[in-house]
């Protein structure tokens, strides 16, 4: 050990090799489930556990100042607002926002081409007004 | 290790130390500003990385099935095996930093010789794994052949793959060079328990390789 008594045993190490290893055992299994919905969010989870032992343990983040702790932390944010933003951007678009040839939202320029169902003029014979309308008196 | 096992805080160092800078008050202060710097660019590098997390999501919501179907058809026995083989890399770090720590010079060389050791093992299984996809023609763009996964996006999958991979490829090969000058330095006893910053950064280094690994294997092999 070091002569000023700050480091202790190599144990801790291996326990968090364990850890890490069982984790990603466990990931790999459910990941041959195929689980769905739930699939994603729990390889996510596993992953951010496996991430924090990595980074408290291995990294000693765990014992280091505060100020490591905050520039870590502000990149992890910022990934997470950038991910989140970004998709939440993708996932929310409409006709409207989506032009055609709009490299997201590709059914949109089909719909552009071929107006969907209910926004075509109702069939009926020529000369009747479209159903819901009034008959002109 | 912690800051106060970094040096003899207490006992002023100025002058006695070939280690601190002349700019520097303290090696203390010294130690403190060389792990700053290195989280901060640890920081760049994670965001460098979330540049393609953030391309890997977007296609992934544009084209699930696709991705879903194309990870599958990814060489998950080979992803595995290098999460375990980057993990155990990883704690042989951690303990190269714990021997340097105890005064075993010695111990600490062979364990930063096993990280080269499994960093080369790593980048072995990715190379049989690049050949198996390169055979199946499992490629980016119009180079895509790939005839038991014919779904649209498939493709992109694959750029994000190679892209991602690729420059996590990258990161292992320069990792595997500041490894090797930390493995020299040792041995030639450059470090000791009072002055070990420079192998305590090159470790930080190596653990986010493994960190950016941790997220690449699910996302690119099982979900």
């Amino acid at each position: 050990m070091a002569e000023n008594g700050e480091h202790h045993s190599a144990r801790p190490y291996f326990f968090v090799w364990v850890l890490l290893i069982a984790l990603t055992a466990t990931t790999w299994a459910t990941g041959r489930m195929h689980l769905g919905t739930w699939a994603l969010p729990l390889a996510l989870a596993i992953a951010i556990a496996k991430s924090l032992l990595v980074i408290l343990f291995f990294m000693h983040l765990w014992e280091q100042k505060g100020v490591n702790r905050i520039v870590i932390g502000t990149s992890f944010v910022f990934v997470a607002l950038i991910i989140s933003l970004t998709v939440a951007d993708v996932a929310t678009r409409f006709p409207l926002a989506t032009p055609a040839g709009a490299p997201f939202g590709t059914d949109i320029p089909a719909q552009l081409e071929e107006p969907a169902p209910e926004i075509q003029p109702p069939a009926g014979p020529i000369g009747k007004p479209p159903r819901g309308v009034p008959e002109p008196k | 290790m912690s800051e106060a096992a970094a040096l003899p805080g207490e006992h002023p160092v100025h002058g006695a130390d070939e280690h601190l800078a002349h700019h520097f008050s303290s090696l203390e202060r010294q130690v403190d500003a060389s792990r700053l710097g290195m989280w901060l660019f640890l920081c760049t590098e994670v965001l460098l990385f979330a540049g393609l997390f953030v391309g890997y999501s977007v296609y992934r919501y544009s084209f699930p099935a696709a991705f879903a179907a194309s990870s599958r058809a990814s060489e998950i026995w080979a992803g595995t095996l290098n999460t375990a083989v980057l993990i155990t890399s990883s704690l042989t770090v951690a303990l190269a930093i714990h021997f340097v720590c105890a005064g075993r010079q010695r111990a600490a060389v062979v364990c930063l010789a096993i990280t080269l050791f499994f960093a080369v093992a790593f980048l072995g299984i990715k190379a049989i794994e690049y050949t198996a996809h390169f055979h199946e023609h499992q490629l980016p763009g119009r180079y895509y052949r790939f005839e038991e996964v014919r779904l649209p996006g498939a493709e992109m999958y694959w750029a994000l793959y190679f892209l991602m991979t690729g420059l996590h490829a990258l990161h292992v090969l320069v990792g595997m060079t500041v490894l090797s000058v930390i493995a020299w330095r040792t041995a030639h006893g450059y470090y000791s328990p009072h002055y070990y910053v420079g192998i305590e950064l090159a470790g930080l280094y190596w653990h986010l390789v493994d960190l950016i690994w941790i997220f690449l294997f699910p996302l690119l092999y099982l979900i």
